[in-house]
């Protein structure tokens, strides 16, 4: 039977097409369908976040170029690669909030009602202004850091319960990071509309000292 | 000739010809300012959107590069870690620091967490398409949800989730690690299934995307995946200001 077997066939066929050129087309033009609507101001913003990581990773291309031709050299010479390796160890560690770090940066004060969700903005607003290290009253937040609340309302960290008032301190560009905290319509001009009774106070800070996770992520 | 209608008085079809006229000219005039602005709108964003995609271009082919120089370091490294013993378990330290942050791809059974705005439907604006649409927040609530549920890998549509990242939203578009992306998000996480499902499962976690699923018709799945796979981080560590003390 052509008709009905044929028929069939041609309409499976059609149906498995049809599906593949759909998700072609999602996966590839994504975020282009969804940049083809953003407005000119939109898209100008997004352009200064992607120029700003491209520079970013430029910085760290440049670094790793010349630390991997001092690694071959010591390698060649016979004299090791000990203080590449000690180097390598000590970037890992403070990116994984395994030892006590120290540097300059910014510090918020809040004082007043605030919440895990808010905690949790706040934490991604500086690490996408390129906060470094960043901890809330003497107790550091760390990459697979979570944020709750106890029964009775008060923020936890990781489970361990932080009493307020709290001061959340960021190692990283005190420029960057307090221009990004606090410029018209930040998250802080935010949060002062939705915490009203809330105080917040963001300085420059020239050197932080913040100690390393009470458990870091192993593996 | 017999006509269908009944006769009309000139002053009866003068009363339809004005707004007749009216409402033709309103037609009009909303087609003209549209296409004028459409015009002016699209001369203004195409270059625009044109660099912001050949940054992302840009910025692959700088991970590349990295990924390329971090596997040379390592290479050198590991063959000069071989001959001494001091070297040796400097390497092994390393090594496990580099699995804690991110750096290797992990794999293993855990869950799958699909969310997709919902394309509001016509006439419902507003609030309400507002909240039918996913956010930065819902990707930072999620993260958190399964970081809480014992996760040992996360990543959003093949983006490592790492110490670093940062969810930022603009318009429609969401950026993580700095690369752009929409919606659909697919949130990929490794650990322990009961465990994570357990989370994801309470009605007091993520209860306001669960709310926005329910009334506005907000996409929000979480399904059990074995042997998933979550890719290596490949953007900058970033460490220059912080010092180990």
């Amino acid at each position: 039977m052509r008709t009905i077997s044929g028929g069939v066939s041609a309409a499976l066929v059609a149906l498995f097409l049809g599906v593949l050129v759909v998700t072609q087309v999602r996966t590839q033009d994504v975020y282009s369908r969804s940049l083809e609507l953003e407005t000119p101001a939109s898209l100008t913003t997004l352009i200064a976040n992607l120029a700003e990581r491209n520079s970013e990773l430029g910085r760290e291309i440049f670094d790793l170029r010349l630390r991997t031709e001092a690694a071959r050299a010591d390698a060649a010479s016979g004299t090791g690669t000990l203080s590449e390796a000690q180097r390598q160890l000590e970037q890992l560690e403070v990116f994984t909030g395994g030892t006590s770090v120290g540097g300059p940066g910014i510090s918020v004060r809040i004082d007043g009602p605030f919440d895990e969700k808010a905690l949790s903005d706040l934490v991604n607003e500086l690490r996408n202004a390129g906060a470094e290290a960043i901890s809330m009253n003497g107790l550091r937040i760390g990459p697979r850091s979570w944020f709750g609340l106890t029964v009775d309302g008060a923020l936890t960290i990781d489970a361990v319960a932080v009493p307020g008032p709290w001061t959340i301190s960021a190692i990283g560009s005190p420029d960057v990071l307090y221009v990004a905290m606090t410029r018209t319509g930040g998250i802080v001009g935010q949060f002062e509309l939705i915490y009203r009774g809330t105080r917040f106070v963001v300085s420059r800070e020239t050197t932080l000292e913040l100690p390393a996770l009470r458990a870091a992520p192993r593996g | 000739m017999a006509s269908l209608t009944a006769p009309r008085s000139p002053l009866g079809s003068a009363v339809l010809l004005v707004p007749a006229l009216l409402f033709g000219l309103l037609v009009t005039l909303q087609w003209r300012t549209q296409a004028d602005r459409s015009d002016v709108s699209l001369r203004r964003t195409a270059p625009l959107l044109d660099a912001a995609r050949s940054l992302q271009d840009e910025q692959n082919g700088l991970k590349t590069q990295l990924a390329d120089l971090r596997a040379q370091l390592d290479e050198i490294q590991r063959s000069a870690s071989s001959q001494n013993a001091v070297a040796r378990d400097l390497q092994v330290r390393i090594d496990e620091l580099r699995r804690a942050a991110g750096l290797t791809e992990r794999s293993g059974d855990g869950v799958v967490v699909v969310l997709d705005d919902t394309r509001p439907a016509a006439g419902v604006a507003g609030s309400d398409a507002e909240r039918a649409l996913c956010h930065s927040t819902d990707l930072t609530d999620i993260i958190n949800a399964t970081w809480r549920g014992g996760a040992v890998a996360i990543s959003v549509n093949g983006e490592r989730v790492v110490g670093s990242t940062s969810v930022y939203c603009i318009g429609s578009t969401s950026m993580v690690n700095g690369t752009l992306m929409a919606p659909p998000f697919s949130i990929v996480a490794i650990g322990s299934q009961d465990q994570l499902m357990a989370i994801l499962d309470d009605p007091a976690q993520l209860a306001d995307i669960k709310r926005r699923r329910d009334a506005h018709g907000l996409a929000f799945t979480v399904t059990r995946g074995a042997g998933l796979k979550v890719p290596a981080y490949t953007g900058a560590l970033n460490v220059r200001s912080a010092t180990a003390r």
